[in-house]
């Protein structure tokens, strides 16, 4: 158990530094009830670009072909349908008849593979964390992460809690961070409208 | 006036059947009273509780940490009574065991598993001791008074490869 626990001079026993590839956790391959086959999606791209590419002009996928397709993409976002605190409230809310985030295209989905959006809205424990990670894998490129709240941003009120990630960062790659305890409806629909400008400018 | 009243004919009766083993019946506003007995005492007290007293209900196991012994206090409610009596008990710190109230209520259960997790008291014959609420394979027991807190400073994390 070296480094894993460190005892001050007054006798009392804290853990170092929370370190998840050092915390006797259970890895993924140890849980036997979660054998998914992940989807490696990156191994498409290339090969599609190859096809594309031989075809189409470097100049015409530049100006015509990836903007079209950006333009697809950012206009039928589809999140999976997934919450895990107050801020999922929120999310609920922002999909109800006041302000309707379904007019941006915006669907939620209940499966992962027919998702292209991640919101992570709430508190991540330590113990949901492989499963965020899970789903996360599941969803096939291209793919953003929108953390919602500030406990997605950063753990929030919970921050020094011992079951609480702080930060969904830590886990996956974020794109967007919209801060609030909760933030509103309407500040959820800035932050997809803000992803959908960041989608805007893709190259690749 | 009537649950001081109750609570002393509570006391009467358990001390005529558990000559030993009863610490102190105290009253508790707006319960039956506070009954502390002895752990070893815990099976036949449970027992005698549900069976003759009518307590058919566990509310909730919970555990407290004083640094040199640890608490387990368990919430009753009685449905033909209507009355909540709380029970609690005093085990030492370097063996925090007691008996597993799941044989005579099952609702015992998933409180134990939570209270083992948290405050880290053994439940002999629980049927199944693991984590609830952490992680499975959490090392800590983060109730204890020896577990701190990170301050917001030092909070380092770093992700293994995914």
């Amino acid at each position: 158990m070296g480094g894993l626990t460190q005892t001050t001079p007054s006798g009392t026993v804290r853990p170092t530094a929370a370190t998840v590839g050092e915390l006797p956790m259970l890895t993924e391959a140890q849980v036997p009830f979660l054998e998914i086959e992940t989807l490696r999606a990156r191994e498409f791209i290339p090969a599609s670009k190859e096809a594309l590419s031989s075809m189409i002009s470097e100049q015409t996928q530049d100006k015509l072909v990836r903007p079209v397709l950006n333009w697809a993409g950012r206009n039928s976002l589809f999140p999976l349908h997934w919450g895990l605190a107050c801020c999922a409230i929120e999310f609920a809310a922002a999909f109800g008849a006041r302000w309707d985030a379904e007019r941006f295209g915006v669907v939620p989905r209940s499966s992962p593979r027919q998702c292209d959006l991640l919101i992570v809205n709430g508190t991540v424990t330590w113990k949901v964390a492989h499963k965020l990670i899970a789903l996360y894998e599941q969803i096939p490129e291209p793919k953003w992460v929108i953390a919602m709240g500030n406990c997605a941003t950063g753990g929030g009120p919970f921050r020094t809690a011992y079951s609480v990630v702080p930060g969904v960062d830590k886990l996956v790659p974020v794109d967007v961070y919209i801060a609030g305890c909760p933030p509103r409806p309407e500040a959820l629909l800035d932050g997809i409208l803000r992803l959908e400008n960041l989608i805007k400018e893709r190259r690749t | 006036m009537d649950e001081k009243a109750a609570t002393e004919r509570l006391r009467s009766q358990l001390s005529t059947r558990f000559p030993a083993g009863i610490l102190a019946v105290e009253p508790f506003p707006g319960t039956l009273g506070r009954v502390r007995f002895d752990p070893a005492l815990a099976l036949d007290l449970f027992r005698e509780l549900r069976d003759v007293h009518g307590f058919t209900h566990l509310g909730m196991v919970a555990g407290i940490d004083w640094v040199q012994e640890r608490e387990v206090v368990y919430t009753l409610w009685s449905d033909e009574r209507r009355v909540y009596l709380f029970l609690s008990t005093l085990l030492p710190a370097d063996r925090a065991r007691i008996e597993s109230a799941t044989a005579i209520w099952p609702s015992a259960d998933w409180h134990e598993r939570e209270t083992w997790e948290l405050v880290d008291i053994q439940f002999d014959h629980h049927p199944d001791l693991r984590h609830l609420l952490l992680p499975t394979g959490y090392q800590f027991h983060p109730l204890l008074r020896s577990f701190k807190l990170h301050e917001p400073e030092d909070l380092e994390v770093k992700v293994r490869n995914v």
